[in-house]
């Protein structure tokens, strides 16, 4: 199932990126080389010579509309300079200036650094020494959801590096401790005092096995929304699972049950995010958030429970007695 | 509620401390060489972090690209018709399919409705009870089953995604019925 979600998520993205940007240069929503025309006033009055100038751009809301075919409008008027060449004029619009679509993406694609829409200038006539028509032609924009998964793949494979190394500390603390209570005997106790709970859950896992008690202090942590050691306690409770696993490269029931009761997620305590997102109104919604994760608490145990007894996924139980062509479970499908 | 909220507050303050002092307490009082045990056990947290590297870049590259491609604005396009019937407001959809994939993305979805129709609005409160009722069930899925090294992951994925759905539901019925008057 992972494979195919997976694979679905990359060529979806793929497809819908390149039908998304075979739509933008049907409709021409970039309207690459049509300049846009505009109307330019010079505060200091027009100056042939000068290399920089700073001019004020207005752009018609009606001729806006109608050039781009869309309902946004642009601001009234923006601060801008005017920089001529030997070769020609260019128009620059002021830094990180709220633009509307698509002039915001023309932007975000051509000038991803400085972050100024810039165009060349065509046409200038000069109407008083102060005031100018032209018109503007922004450099053409083609592809940009291709170019955007790409970016997106780089950077989250760079993300998941980070959240992964982010973690060693934790990962570091909690292992360290849980190792001394595994030493001093605590680890067991727990597994005897809790287990009555948990055994009707995790049939496989046998009487006063340590898994018993990481699985606990995960949820625990779960329950009082401790997100930092919940991780930690998880992956412990995962690795004493492991330990009763025949085929270290799939997942046991034991494992699927941990894992759907860990995505159901059993906060007592809204997570601290929402909390920062939502302040003081959180106090109504705790109650609801609490039935909310219940029910879909019961809804993961059920499921675990009964898509493991699936003929398809009991096939691929790793504790099952191998049926008798199976010598090499690491060719199964 | 109030009384109960203070109760579970005052227990998730106090617990960590308790862990992380009694354990090595407990351990000193059983004569365990505890400084040596815990620097053996820790050894372990880097192996665990690097292992899980190549199972969160699988997948966070993949959702990344997801979110880029504009696919979702075409799912919701595509699932609005069965909304209505369902009684499913259309706007907290992205909430629905984003939050099993991403916690930051699904995060700022709760923040993009605060903008748009204001803190007090049903839209929010669905979206906030989404949001605070499950988690990130690929991101668990992968750094669970990553720190193990387990590639077929079996009825994972279904059993969470099913979990997930129920959910979704319950908090939309649920916050339409105690809040919509």
């Amino acid at each position: 199932m992972l494979n195919y979600i997976w694979a679905g998520l990359i060529i979806f993205s793929l497809v819908f990126a390149i039908a998304s940007d075979v739509r933008d240069l049907v409709r021409d929503t970039y309207r690459n080389g049509d300049p846009l025309p505009v109307t330019l006033t010079f505060p200091e009055g027009y100056r042939p010579e000068a290399r920089h100038q700073p001019v004020v751009v207005r752009i018609d809301p009606a001729t806006f509309q109608a050039f781009y075919r869309v309902a946004t409008v642009p601001d009234s008027t923006y601060a801008g300079e005017l920089v001529q060449f030997r070769t020609g004029r260019e128009l620059r619009f002021a830094r990180d200036v709220d633009v509307p679509e698509p002039l915001a993406t023309i932007r975000r694609v051509t000038s991803p650094r400085e972050n100024d829409l810039r165009g060349t200038l065509h046409t200038l006539t000069l109407i008083s020494d102060s005031l100018a028509t032209a018109a503007v032609l922004f450099a053409p924009v083609r592809f940009v959801r291709l170019q955007a998964i790409t970016d997106a793949a780089f950077e989250f494979a760079r993300t998941a590096v980070t959240l992964a190394l982010g973690l060693i500390g934790l990962l570091a603390l909690w292992l360290g401790l849980l190792r001394i209570a595994e030493a001093a005997g605590l680890v067991q106790h727990l597994a005897r005092w809790t287990q009555p709970l948990l055994r009707p859950l995790f049939p496989d896992v046998p009487r006063d096995h340590p898994a018993f008690a990481l699985i606990t202090l995960n949820l625990t942590a779960n329950m009082l929304g401790l997100g930092n050691a919940a991780t930690p306690l998880g992956i412990k409770a995962m690795e004493e699972l492991q330990k009763l696993n025949p085929r270290p490269n799939t997942a046991t029931n034991a494992m699927v049950m941990l894992l759907a009761m860990n995505t159901a997620s059993v906060q007592l305590v809204p997570p601290v995010l929402l909390m920062a997102i939502m302040g003081a109104a959180i106090n109504e919604l705790i109650l609801p958030i609490i039935l909310v994760t219940l029910t879909s608490l019961v809804v993961a145990i059920l499921a675990a429970r009964l898509l493991g007894r699936l003929p398809a996924y009991r096939r691929t139980d790793p504790l099952q007695p191998d049926p008798p062509n199976s010598d090499h479970p690491e060719t199964d499908a | 509620m109030e009384a109960f909220r203070t109760l579970i507050e005052t227990l998730s303050l106090l617990i960590l401390p308790l862990l992380i002092v009694g354990f090595p307490l407990y351990g000193l009082l059983r004569r365990v060489p505890v400084y040596e045990v815990f620097v053996e056990g820790a050894r372990e947290g880097f192996d665990v972090a690097v292992r899980i590297i190549p199972y969160l870049v699988a997948i966070l590259f993949a959702i990344g690209m997801f979110r880029a491609s504009g696919a979702m604005d075409f799912l919701i396009e595509l699932l609005r018709p069965v909304l209505h019937p369902l009684r499913i407001p259309p706007e907290v959809l992205p909430m629905a399919i984003l939050r099993p994939l991403t916690g930051s993305g699904s995060a700022a979805v709760v923040l993009d409705l605060i903008r748009q129709y204001g803190e007090d609005s049903l839209f929010v409160k669905i979206a906030a009870v989404m949001f605070g009722s499950t988690e990130t069930t690929f991101y668990v899925l992968v750094v669970y089953f990553g720190a193990v090294n387990i590639t077929k992951t079996r009825h994972a994925v279904p059993a969470g995604l099913i979990a997930d759905v129920a959910a979704m539901l319950m908090a939309i019925y649920l916050v339409q019925w105690l809040f919509a008057g």
